[in-house]
């Protein structure tokens, strides 16, 4: 799936759980937790499927405990759908080729700018957290004391990180303009992934049982 | 006609009283290369800034004087890891980004891209992830998208900051290579012991105006060594209580003691 | 848009999700994760802070995908942090702290409904706990599920707008005047 073209994972992920909010309980969910399943375990048994299963598992745990069986069941395995099929999007899914989808699609290239940006920067931050969390450690910090205590102890912690994150607003602001990066401009794509009459026919198709299934349910 | 001439620029960072930049003129000729030497807050950062036409358009501020540019500049900033561009996720496509950008044809774009890389000496970095590379690196990687660019002013502030000794050397002789194919550049730099091979002209700036400008025999006068803004062996002649004028390089040292 | 907002909202939203390591290290029941959007919301105004709000749950979606439908909670924090802005509000702990309880109430009242009709009332850890303790204490399950939902969104809010004032107060005047609405949120303007 890995070589499918980036719109048509997206579609899919979307679709599957729209259908089993849509479509009749219990048969329709179960219908879509399979085909997730299915796509989950292609991807790779110990990769994806199994952390799939185990980011699910708590749901039902806390559903069986606040409802009923036929509740539980229903909204279960709407919850497991999607669960299963995102976390299989995130497998497959390849940023670079979103991105470069995004741009030969015409996409605004400020618009896949902030996609890719934020994919990038969301690691870069939680490492700095991170780094400064030890380094507040190594001086003592430690998860105890009174609330205003604690308090004190995060705003010394996120402190730094938010001014810093701010200053470097400016920085990247600056690398960005001198490189080109222009609301409006027309971005050459570097490396377009091809994109099959057969999927596009594919994405239409999915989009339209989506939508008879809305019916469906309004009628 | 030079390609970027700055005539009594003042300039005034956002709320803020004090100018960044008092009265400064600075015209920069094809092929040349002038450095810009002094303290930190002296003004070098805000002028390259001016000369990049990024400040007052994206930092804002107030600029007063008259900026003239004849030709596409690129600026290199000091810090690299904020210059990255959050859209690559190869070399590769990061030393592209900015040629990309200007919708050049994609055989264009490949062409420079693999120039670029190869006067950096990291083609062989091409496929790695950008994240993953160290701040020396880094810099290399920046300074290679924006030459892709091909920009004909050159604008580079403390490029050597994360360079090891000889990635420095290297960079030096890459500035006067892209000097000889008659680019303009100007380089904010506290590398002094490098500014003599490297520059034509240097610029000493002291709170945001230029205190003196001239060839880099500047850089070994009794002001400039009293600033610390020297070269080394014109600082240790000047300590050694030895006479002016002070030697300029080890070179100029050593015919002097002969 | 002006390149400088541009590049503000990856980074306002890696501040949301990264915030999660401090809270973790104090041991604090709270989330932290509007902290972006709040923040892009009184530098920029809450266009790009909806920008930040819906690129937040887009990647926790990438990690948890029941955080999805809780994007409406996110564009109404950029929302009404616009409003609390323009009045502002973050001049002072003594605004900002009462304007984040008053947005806690809110959020906890929108993200019931959802959690409740969507989920059960189970979406995270937290809040799933606390739903088993409103029940076990004989309220109602929609009443139960409002209770794990305020429980842990009032808090949450209040010490968010209150984390965003000391920033934007420690922001140099030089760095702040650079952002459109900066000034006003911290009523110097």
């Amino acid at each position: 799936m890995r070589t499918r073209h980036p719109f048509t994972l997206l579609t899919l992920a979307a679709a599957l759980p729209t259908l089993a909010w849509l479509l009749p309980a219990p048969a329709g969910a179960l219908g879509t937790a399979a085909v997730a399943f299915g796509l989950a375990a292609a991807a790779g048994v110990r990769r994806v499927l199994v952390p799939a299963v185990v980011t699910a598992a708590p749901f039902w745990l806390f559903l069986f405990v606040l409802h009923d069986l036929p509740t539980t069941l229903a909204i279960g395995l709407r919850i497991t759908t999607m669960v299963a099929g995102f976390v299989w999007l995130a497998a497959v899914l390849a940023p670079d080729r979103l991105v470069e989808a995004m741009v030969a699609r015409g996409w605004s290239v400020t618009v896949a700018y902030v996609f890719a940006a934020t994919l990038s920067a969301v690691p870069l931050f939680r490492a700095r957290a991170r780094r400064i969390v030890e380094a507040q450690r190594c001086r003592g910090l430690s998860p105890r004391g009174s609330v205003a205590k604690r308090l004190r102890a995060l705003r010394a912690l996120a402190l730094p990180l938010l001014l810093s994150a701010l200053h470097e607003v400016d920085e990247r602001a600056l690398a960005l303009e001198t490189r080109g990066l222009r609301s409006g401009a027309r971005r050459t794509p570097l490396a377009p992934p091809p994109d099959p009459a057969l999927e596009r026919a594919a994405r239409w198709a999915l989009l339209l049982v989506c939508i008879a299934a809305l019916v469906g349910r309004l009628v | 006609m030079n390609p970027l001439t700055l005539e009594g620029v003042e300039f005034h960072y956002p709320a803020t009283e004090a100018p960044a930049l008092r009265d400064v003129s600075l015209a920069v000729a094809a092929g040349e290369i002038v450095a810009l030497v002094g303290k930190v807050g002296a003004g070098a950062s805000t002028l390259l800034l001016v000369a990049a036409d990024l400040a007052p358009r994206i930092t804002g501020g107030r600029l007063t004087g008259t900026v003239r540019r004849r030709a596409r500049s690129g600026i290199v900033l000091p810090t690299p890891w904020t210059q990255l561009s959050g859209m690559a996720f190869t070399v590769w496509d990061e030393v592209a980004f900015g040629p990309a950008n200007l919708g050049w044809p994609g055989r264009e774009i490949a062409r420079h891209v693999e120039r670029a890389l190869e006067r950096l000496e990291i083609a062989a970095l091409a496929e790695r992830d950008p994240a993953t590379l160290s701040g020396g690196e880094v810099q290399r990687v920046i300074l290679a998208g924006i030459l892709a660019m091909d920009p004909d002013v050159v604008l580079l502030d403390e490029p050597t900051a994360e360079l090891d000794p000889a990635g420095a050397r290297a960079l030096w002789r890459l500035v006067r290579v892209l000097a000889g194919e008659g680019k303009a550049i100007v380089v904010a730099t506290s590398d002094l012991d490098a500014v003599p091979a490297v520059a034509d002209r240097v610029a000493w700036l002291e709170q945001g105006a230029v205190r003196a400008m001239g060839a880099p025999d500047l850089l070994a006068e009794e002001a400039t060594c009293e600033a610390g803004l020297g070269t080394t062996v014109a600082g240790v002649w000047r300590a050694a209580g030895l006479a002016a004028p002070y030697p300029l390089t080890v070179a100029d040292a050593i015919q002097r003691w002969r | 848009m002006p390149v400088r907002l541009l590049a503000l909202i990856p980074v306002a939203v890696a501040i949301s999700l990264a915030l999660s390591a401090a809270v973790e290290a104090v041991a604090l029941p709270l989330f932290l994760d509007t902290t972006g959007t709040i923040l892009a919301t009184a530098l920029a105004g809450p266009s790009v802070g909806v920008a930040v709000g819906v690129l937040t749950s887009a990647v926790n979606t990438l990690r948890n995908p029941t955080f999805w439908p809780f994007v409406v909670i996110q564009i109404i924090v950029a929302l009404y942090a616009g409003l609390a802005a323009r009045a502002g509000l973050f001049r002072g702990l003594r605004t900002a702290v009462p304007a984040g309880l008053g947005l806690g109430v809110i959020a906890s009242l929108t993200s019931t409904p959802i959690s409740y009709f969507l989920f059960g009332c189970t979406t995270t850890g937290g809040i799933a706990l606390t739903t088993a303790l409103g029940r076990a204490l004989g309220l109602p399950p929609l009443g139960a599920c409002f209770f794990g939902s305020f429980v842990s969104d009032f808090g949450d809010k209040a010490v968010t707008f209150a984390l965003v004032t000391s920033v934007l107060h420690a922001l140099p005047r030089r760095t702040a005047a650079r952002f459109p609405l900066a000034l006003r949120a911290i009523g110097a303007a």
